[in-house]
């Protein structure tokens, strides 16, 4: 650009204009901004985000990652809380599930600013445990809120023991059931004189039920997600090999070796395949797509965590029930885990120890909410109230988790984790046709013994 | 014209936009077209056919933005069924927009983005006409090898370095600040070479002439160079305002906390509570969006001479 | 990719040369002006260029892991060999390459088109340019959030074009390994050929129209003229928007994140994606930094290739 040439009339004028022009629209817009948007909340992120300062002092900051009907849940929990008398005020927020949650708690932490309180899977915190990410349980904390150790359910209860520390309050069990739509089963003839559902054993039973049911709705017979859902996939595959005589944990010496019986997981895996391809199971449906199906009356039958109990009650007119999931194999099994309250770690005042107690305890017992919401409550007072053993349908499903699966433990393992996403893509292609029971196998085989030689960076 | 009509690929560039520029012609309108004397038939026919392609693929082009604004002025339950449903239902509410707008993080991230933006500008186009000045005007020992490293410097993109910036503001504990966002987009090596470039070409007698009266260059530079400069300012502002306001890699990282976030960051992370919200999604693209829309639609022309006039240069 | 990017590699195609007679003879004052000006800049060019350039490659040869302080034990080569023995990152290289080769093509060749027809058209400049320009500006985030919901299988309207066009079971795009990689591409040239057609638009402008006049009169149809004046005199555009595509589909990260976290799978997870989830989901700094050095190796490369191809159309030029 020859600045010779350049006439610095017109132009330079209109740069000039809109110079002045950007400096006096831009703070137009940000003073628009500042008096629209609630000054007082804005004042405290400013000056957090300019001088590092708290946050948001003298309130209870929490992190989840419960979306979808546990969204529904534990946003009512939440509210209960806020109105309680002596309640601090409540900063919640909610992050994709998974990895991308996991993630960024842990590098919260790390940068020093972690939620006050955080959930985590049991699964997962044993490993942020590990990376001496979260504060310890001690008895006094405990006490501090009128808590014990004999309060809850002693299974996940030792489960999240770490070295003998405890680092995690268990929320609840969650395991993988079957919802059946009421009205489809009804004409198919599967449901008892009482209206519950015919007890379904072995595979003949399991791919009758689903046949009766196929014909009913002109469509499909059950219904889990195969497409963008690496979780459910796994939760599938995992709750029928478990159930398999003979069967071997996935992963064995804390994630250092790939245990699994190659034989019972290849003919599982064939199963699923023949599942889908057979129509009795859709072979290319994602997460709402599948609840979508049985909620509307096209599969008789929809697999999933008990969770979107919430989602289902919202239907209007669906009429359905949960029990655990059927044995199809040898013996009964399910996958599950467990939701637990984590202190990540930081520096926390006197006050700010009580606050989050004081909301972890609320929220306990508020158990009864989560519960409704078809989580199997830690929580024993509330576990083992009349108005718990009472609730149905929770009450025909609650012994799934006498034979709940965790995922077997390792560095890279848990709820959501790279395991997961691994297993799960590969069976989720297994489902939908487009990769052989081999093929997926070999491809997990691959993938894992990278993870299981690499030396665990906790 | 005075400018030559040589077919030489590089007078051409540059002059006929510079002349265009100077005399204050809107980049866009085109001077020169395929001209078609060779009879009235093929020519009208071309025209037309161009005229169908070109709306036929603008069009197509608007259907994206215009289907997530219909979306989200569509009900949530409406919007979960699917497609067909939104295109048939015509009741059109704002209620998406009430709840981001009521309830959210959204001003929180509208508030962390002009922030971060803002002052990632001001500094950025400070130092970055300071140091091209430095280029271009002082000769100082070691000139040569600052040059390099900056060169050096354009070859290595930013976002491969994402993980040990992150540990360095982690040891400097600046991670969850809105610095942690500006300072590592503060050395923007583009903004050193366009303002070297710039101020090479501003002839050195009004220096001169300050200098004979004894003016320091600091002088020297805040009241002749810097306003001359000021198209050339507000083209990188306005360019490093929309790169550091679209920035996800690295606030992705460097920020945790939902209300310290930007709106890239907000827009990928955090998700309501509950399930298929889809019109509050697509009414939050829309809303993220919005402050780049109004800012293009008020400085166009600027912004797409800063995208032409720049690729051109050299 | 941004706007910025476009200037770099601009301005660097030509760098001024050193006049060591500019402004007369070097003085101390100008010596330290000099390193004044220079040092606010300066300041922040080592502590968040230099400094992490040599962080990463010292954590490279150590497993330093996030959760735990200090470098970490040694590990020399190890974190090397790991990434060019794992899968994930050939397929990482190759997505990335797949991603380059679906875009380019279609950024360069729509957008030389459009600019060509939106400058025969002549009027309504506006309406185009807002319709090609405005998705640009836009943030990845807003534009992956639209592009996913017209992707969500089934019942996206995507897929419910496909079904009116008379395919009963379209398949989901983003869920079908060999699919989503093409629908991130398609969600990228909606994105960003913006960029490109302002480019070519502005080149287009400045060839003289005394060059079409004098052609017309020689007999040449449009079309003709289009192949022998348009295209030609275009043609340092086309390397400049070419190259600059390529180099910045290799620095794609943002709609892989945003639209299928490189998924199915691994099937559409490129370099980038793979360097931040070793660093910050697996809690593995030290495997990162070696795979981010070797894409910075492959960047390099690149970028190299386009300065020597560069230089030698400059040189051919002269």
């Amino acid at each position: 650009m020859a600045f010779r040439d350049r006439d610095s009339g017109s132009y330079a004028a209109g740069a000039r204009l809109s110079r002045r022009g950007l400096i006096r629209g831009g703070l137009g817009v940000a003073a628009g901004v500042g008096l629209a948007g609630g000054l007082s909340g804005c004042g405290s992120a400013l000056s957090a985000g300019i001088a590092g300062t708290q946050l948001a002092p003298g309130t209870v900051m929490y992190w989840n990652l419960f979306g979808g009907g546990d969204g529904v849940r534990m946003v009512a929990m939440q509210d209960a809380y806020t109105k309680s008398p002596g309640a601090s005020p409540l900063q919640a927020a909610t992050f994709a599930w998974g990895n991308p949650y996991y993630t960024k708690l842990t590098l919260a932490t790390v940068g020093g600013a972690p939620p006050d309180v955080a959930i985590s899977h049991l699964t997962r915190m044993q490993n942020l445990a590990t990376a001496n990410l979260l504060t310890e349980f001690t008895d006094d904390m405990l006490s501090m809120v009128g808590l014990s150790p004999s309060d809850f359910n002693q299974t996940p209860w030792q489960a999240q023991k770490l070295n003998g520390k405890s680092y995690a309050i268990p929320l609840d069990t969650h395991p993988f059931v079957l919802y059946y739509n009421v009205d489809v089963c009804q004409k198919a003839g599967l449901l008892d004189s009482d209206g519950n559902l015919k007890p379904i054993e072995g595979k003949a039973g399991w791919e009758a039920a689903l046949k009766a049911a196929k014909d009913v709705t002109k469509a499909y017979g059950a219904s889990v997600s195969t497409v963008g859902d690496t979780a459910t996939s796994w939760r599938w595959f995992t709750t029928l090999y478990s159930q398999r005589n003979g069967n071997t944990p996935f992963l064995g010496d804390g994630g250092r070796k790939l245990t699994y019986n190659r034989e019972l997981t290849l003919d599982t895996l064939a199963y699923i395949q023949q599942l889908t391809k057979s129509g009795l199971m859709p072979a290319n449906t994602d997460y709402a797509g599948a609840q979508t199906l049985m909620f509307t009356g096209k599969a008789g039958f929809y697999l999933e965590g008990e969770w979107e109990i919430t989602t289902a009650q919202a239907v209007k007119g669906l009429k359905f029930g949960m029990v655990p999931v059927p044995t199809i194999f040898d013996k009964p099994a399910a996958q599950a885990d467990s939701h637990t309250f984590v202190l990540p770690r930081m520096d926390r005042t006197e006050d700010q120890l009580k606050r989050a107690m004081g909301f972890i305890k609320f929220l306990l017992t508020q158990s009864m909410t989560w519960a409704m919401g078809g989580h199997i409550p830690a929580y024993l007072p509330i576990k083992n109230s009349e108005a718990y053993q009472k609730l149905l349908p929770q009450a025909n499903y609650a012994k799934a988790a006498e034979f709940a699966v965790y995922d077997p433990p390792a560095w890279y393992s848990g709820s959501g984790s790279n395991f997961e996403n691994i297993t799960g893509a590969q069976i989720g292609l297994v489902q939908q046709g487009l990769a052989t029971p081999q093929a997926a196998l070999d491809s997990i085989r691959s993938q894992l013994e990278i993870y299981a030689r690499t030396e665990s960076p906790l | 014209m005075t400018e030559s009509t040589t077919a030489s690929p590089t007078t051409v560039s540059t002059s006929g936009r510079a002349r265009r520029a100077r005399n204050g012609v809107s980049i866009a309108a085109p001077a020169a077209r395929v001209v078609d004397n060779s009879g009235k038939g093929s020519g009208r026919t071309f025209n037309i056919v161009s005229w169908v392609v070109l709306i036929v693929f603008a069009v197509l082009w608007l259907i994206p933005s215009l289907w997530a604004i219909k979306t989200s002025l569509t009900s949530n339950s409406t919007s979960a069924i699917g497609a067909g449903p939104i295109l048939r239902d015509w009741h059109l509410t704002f209620g998406s927009y009430k709840t981001l707008l009521s309830g959210s993080d959204l001003w929180h991230w509208y508030l962390s983005s002009f922030v971060t933006s803002i002052l990632t500008v001001v500094f950025a186009v400070t130092f970055g006409a300071m140091a091209g000045y430095a280029l271009s005007r002082l000769r100082f020992r070691g000139r040569r090898l600052v040059f390099l490293l900056l060169i050096g410097g354009i070859l290595v993109p930013p976002q491969v370095l994402i993980v040990p910036v992150f540990q360095f503001l982690n040891v400097i504990h600046l991670l969850n600040t809105y610095w942690a966002v500006i300072l590592p987009q503060i050395p923007a090596v583009v903004a050193v070479f366009v303002f070297k470039q710039f101020f090479d070409g501003i002839p050195h007698d009004f220096e001169e002439s300050a200098r004979i009266d004894g003016a320091g260059y600091w002088r020297t530079f805040r009241s002749i160079i810097l306003p001359l400069s000021r198209p050339v300012v507000a083209a990188m502002a306005i360019i490093t305002f929309v790169g550091t306001w679209n920035n996800l890699i690295l606030p992705l990282f460097v920020l945790s906390n939902p209300k310290l976030m930007t709106i890239p960051v907000g827009l990928a992370t955090v998700q309501g509570s509950y399930g298929q919200r889809l019109s509050d999604i697509q009414a939050s693209s829309i809303l993220g969006a919005l402050p780049l829309v109004i800012l293009f639609l008020i400085f166009q022309r600027q912004i797409v001479e800063g995208v032409a006039g720049s690729g051109l240069k050299g | 990719m941004t706007t910025a990017e476009l200037q770099t590699t601009a301005t660097v195609a030509r760098p001024s040369r050193f006049d060591d007679e500019v402004g007369g003879p070097r003085t101390q004052g100008m010596t330290r002006a000099g390193w004044l000006f220079l040092a606010p800049f300066a300041v922040f060019y080592i502590l968040f260029l230099i400094w992490p350039v040599i962080y990463m490659v010292i954590t490279s040869f150590f497993n330093t892991s996030m959760v735990r302080s200090g470098l970490g034990s040694f590990a020399g080569l190890a974190n090397y060999h790991e990434m060019l023995t794992k899968p994930d990152f050939w397929g990482a290289l190759w997505h990335t390459i797949q991603f380059t080769i679906y875009t380019t093509p279609p950024l360069v060749i729509l957008s030389f088109v459009f600019a060509l027809l939106a400058n025969r058209v002549r009027h309504a400049q506006w309406f185009f340019r807002l319709a090609f320009f405005v998705p640009f500006i836009l943030p990845s985030a807003a534009i992956a959030l639209i592009w996913t919901f017209i992707f969500t299988p089934s019942t996206g309207l995507w897929n419910e074009f496909q079904s009116l066009l008379g395919d009963p079971a379209p398949l989901p795009v983003l869920g079908t390994p060999s699919l989503a990689m093409i629908g991130i591409a398609i969600t990228t040239v909606w994105w960003t050929i913006g960029f490109n057609f302002v480019l070519y638009l502005a080149g287009l402008q400045d060839i003289p129209r005394e060059l079409y006049e004098a052609a017309a009169v020689d007999g040449a149809t449009p079309w003709q003229q289009i192949r022998s004046i348009t295209i030609p005199l275009l043609s340092r555009t086309t390397t400049l928007v070419l190259l600059l595509q390529i180099v910045a589909s290799m620095k794609i990260f943002d709609q892989v994140y945003l639209m299928t976290s490189g998924g199915p799978g691994v099937s559409t997870q490129v370099l980038l994606g793979l360097v931040t989830n070793t660093a910050f989901t697996d809690n593995r700094i030290g495997a990162a930094s070696a795979a981010s050095v070797l894409l910075f190796i492959v960047i390099l490369i690149i970028t190299l290739a386009r300065q020597i191809v560069e230089s030698i159309q400059n040189r051919r030029e002269a």
